[in-house]
């Protein structure tokens, strides 16, 4: 069972170069957010005082992401970068040294209680072809929603540090924004008190759900680790159909940003029919039924609860 | 200057007790592979001591490619055919919060790939096609199955010997259509096939095609009047064209793939190279040379920076975000590129902070810091030092 264990002393600020106040900026503040999530916190954050950029979109999967020349382009211009952090976004060193920005680098999981990445999962890929590692820890916190409200309040504490004209707004937006995040919060621990405490137990792709499992009290199984560039040993994909068949996970589940094959692979070793895909490391497209944050929340848990209690 | 086989200098000393000192910690390595232009031989350089290691014997002169992963490095044999391959002894191991370097004396593999003309060389994550343009066959293997000596071998064939080149990408392989009415001009197309060898699809028209490279999740193929891209990653590879838009009229023939940034750098006409970004509205972006391009590469460390060779004896960086040459360093006297296409002229290779560049007629490898952009020291070389490839990093060694 994965165990929260306290390493903020070990977190990294990747960056911290302030542009300084622009307190009287007549232009947008120019925000670019390193994936879809972040980039959802911060519109909600900054409204129409903001000018942003998403740099890897719905459905997009940053633990992979190469980051183009416009990219570091639209980096360089702008005001503020909000990131993951945790080293989520693997491309973001070479990024931000290639666009020589300015900018404050906003690691948004300042103030969160990492995880470990779960045993097993280490890293044996060669290397030698990109400099890219996720060290132990999870990097993904955003999948509790008591982490997203701390997000939130860094993405407001970076806006009023760059715009000090416009903090009152992406203070009262924050607060009515962390307001919704505390009714989804609610909603999803009602879903999950619904499922029998010995159905709890899923497969996904890879390792994305550490923090919600820790939240809301499923467990969560997956064949690849932490990031979606380390392939699944033989032996873990193994293991993992032997649990299924042991009657020990409910229901498995497609990721939106993963290649589909070995879970359609355990499906059809076990008979366990796919339960349907989890929203994990990026948004839906706007007409897919996890376009917002709040949305992705809650279709995971509808998901999980409809595929376990009809299975 | 410092000269292979000549006694160690005093600094290699130093820098050996250093690096002794440090062992258990910190090590970096880098190892130049250097072919000679005229004698079929690989020379393997310490570029942290700027020794010659061990020289190989080869079947014919020949052109050199490393492997992504830097483990081997393989000589194709045009004229001998044959390709031969290296072990590069340097191998790294990632565990998560920190890499392994392991080091061990570089050698030529009891493995050797036989064919008619080989030309091409495409590794894609450890999938290797290799393309025999005597018998417009691939041969695809695996790295990891070479450096254990047993490489299963699949063949992917075509309908006839041509100039061709091959891409193993997962459970499929893009390989040239040849043009059957003209065999000795330029492909035709893409093929998609199977492991079984079935087509996949109809045939994706590239006429003119020569020049492939790879940049992340994207696979670039260049024709007559635009890039064949395609995207790798979940599901069927898919494949569309780029069109060259609003560049003059030319075409590209040979491209090199961004390391670190996303993009594509190829030959646009004698003088000029183009920036290539899919993703980007303004996909190309057109950079003229002050004369005519002899050699141009990526730096895989500096994400922002490329490096073009010119015929006046200059290497050129250029900043490939702000799409433009920045800097420019005298290194050689010029070398025309009338003549043959084949004639000995300066190769560039990135060997971790340095920039190296072959000068052939003279003998000497220059060497550039590619942090300040300013010439350091020379390494003669015997004969007349041709392709180069690096290969090494940085890593805890144990």
């Amino acid at each position: 069972m994965l165990r929260t264990i306290g390493f903020a002393s070990l977190m990294s600020v990747i960056t911290l170069t302030s542009l300084g106040t622009t307190s009287a900026s007549a232009e947008p503040l120019k925000v670019v957010a390193s994936f879809s999530i972040i980039g959802d916190f911060a519109r909600n954050v900054g409204g129409d005082r903001i000018e942003l950029t998403t740099l890897v979109g719905p459905d997009g999967d940053a633990h992979v992401y190469e980051p183009s020349p416009a990219d570091a382009v639209t980096m360089s211009k702008a005001n503020v970068v909000l990131v993951n952090g945790l080293q989520f976004e693997g491309f973001l060193q070479r990024l931000v040294e290639a666009s020589a920005t300015k900018a404050s680098v906003v690691e948004l999981t300042k103030g969160v209680l990492p995880i470990k990445m779960k045993q097993g999962h280490e890293h044996t890929a060669e290397a030698g072809s990109d400099d890219h590692n996720h060290g132990d820890l999870d990097p993904h916190a955003f999948q509790s929603i008591a982490n997203a409200r701390i997000y939130v309040k860094n993405i407001a504490d970076a806006f009023c540090a760059a715009d000090a004209t416009g903090c009152d707004s992406y203070k009262a937006n924050a607060e009515v924004y962390t307001a919704k995040l505390d009714a989804a919060d609610a909603e999803v621990k009602v879903a999950v008190a619904a499922i029998p405490e010995d159905k709890r137990i899923v497969i996904t792709s890879h390792d994305a759900f550490g923090y919600f499992e820790n939240a809301y009290g499923l467990t969560f199984l997956a064949p690849e680790g932490i990031s979606t560039e380390a392939e699944a040993s033989a032996a873990d994909v193994a293991a993992l159909i032997s649990q299924v068949r042991g009657d020990k996970a409910s229901a498995i589940f497609l990721e939106n940003i993963t290649n589909p094959r070995l879970i359609e692979q355990i499906s059809s070793e076990t008979g366990v029919k796919v339960g349907g895909t989890l929203y994990s490391d990026a948004l839906s497209k706007a007409d897919g039924p996890a376009a917002t944050y709040i949305d992705m929340m809650k279709t995971n848990i509808a998901t999980i609860k409809g595929a376990i209690l009809g299975s | 200057m410092k000269h292979l086989l000549a006694s160690t200098p005093a600094l290699a000393v130093l820098l050996g007790f250093a690096t002794a000192s440090a062992f258990a910690e910190e090590q970096t390595a880098w190892r130049l592979f250097v072919s000679d232009h005229a004698q079929p031989i690989v020379h393997a350089i310490d570029m942290e001591t700027g020794q010659k290691i061990d020289t190989f014997n080869v079947r014919a002169p020949t052109s050199l490619y490393r492997s992504a992963s830097g483990r081997t490095v393989f000589a194709v044999q045009g004229k001998g055919d044959v390709i031969s391959v290296l072990s590069s002894g340097i191998s790294f191991g990632d565990h998560g919060d920190h890499g392994d370097i392991s080091m061990e004396a570089p050698k030529l593999l009891d493995v050797s790939f036989e064919g008619k003309k080989p030309s091409h060389f495409v590794d894609h994550e450890g999938d290797i096609a290799l393309f025999f343009d005597g018998e417009g066959k691939t041969r695809v293997t695996r790295e990891a199955d070479i450096l254990e000596g047993k490489p299963a071998i699949r063949e992917v064939t075509t309908d006839a010997p041509h100039h061709g080149v091959a891409i193993a990408l997962g459970d499929h392989v893009f390989v040239s259509e040849p043009n059957l009415e003209k065999p000795d001009e330029l492909p035709i197309g893409i093929r998609v096939v199977d492991r079984s060898g079935a087509s996949v699809g109809g045939l994706h028209d590239c006429p003119d095609l020569h020049g492939e490279a790879s940049s992340g999740n994207l696979v670039a193929v260049a024709c007559a009047k635009g890039l064949l891209i395609t995207s790798t990653g979940t599901g069927a590879p898919a494949i569309n064209l780029l069109p060259y838009a609003d560049l003059p009229e030319g075409k590209s023939t040979t491209l090199v793939g961004g390391r670190g940034l996303q993009y594509f750098l190829g030959n646009y006409g004698p003088s000029a190279v183009v920036l290539i970004d899919p993703k980007s509205d303004d996909a190309f972006r057109l950079i003229e040379l002050p004369t005519r391009r002899v050699h141009f590469t990526v730096d895989p460390v500096r994400a922002k920076f490329a490096y073009v060779f010119t015929e006046d004896g200059q290497l050129h960086r250029i900043d490939v975000v702000a799409g433009k040459v920045d800097a420019s360093l005298k290194l050689t006297e010029p070398y025309s590129m009338d003549g043959h296409w084949s004639d000995p002229r300066p190769r560039i290779a990135v060997a971790g902070d340095r920039i190296v560049v072959s000068d052939p007629l003279k003998g000497v490898l220059h060497t550039v810091d590619a942090t300040t952009f300013t010439p350091t020291e020379e390494i003669s070389v015997e004969g007349k030092p041709f392709n180069l490839v690096a290969v090494g990093g940085s890593g805890e060694a144990h």
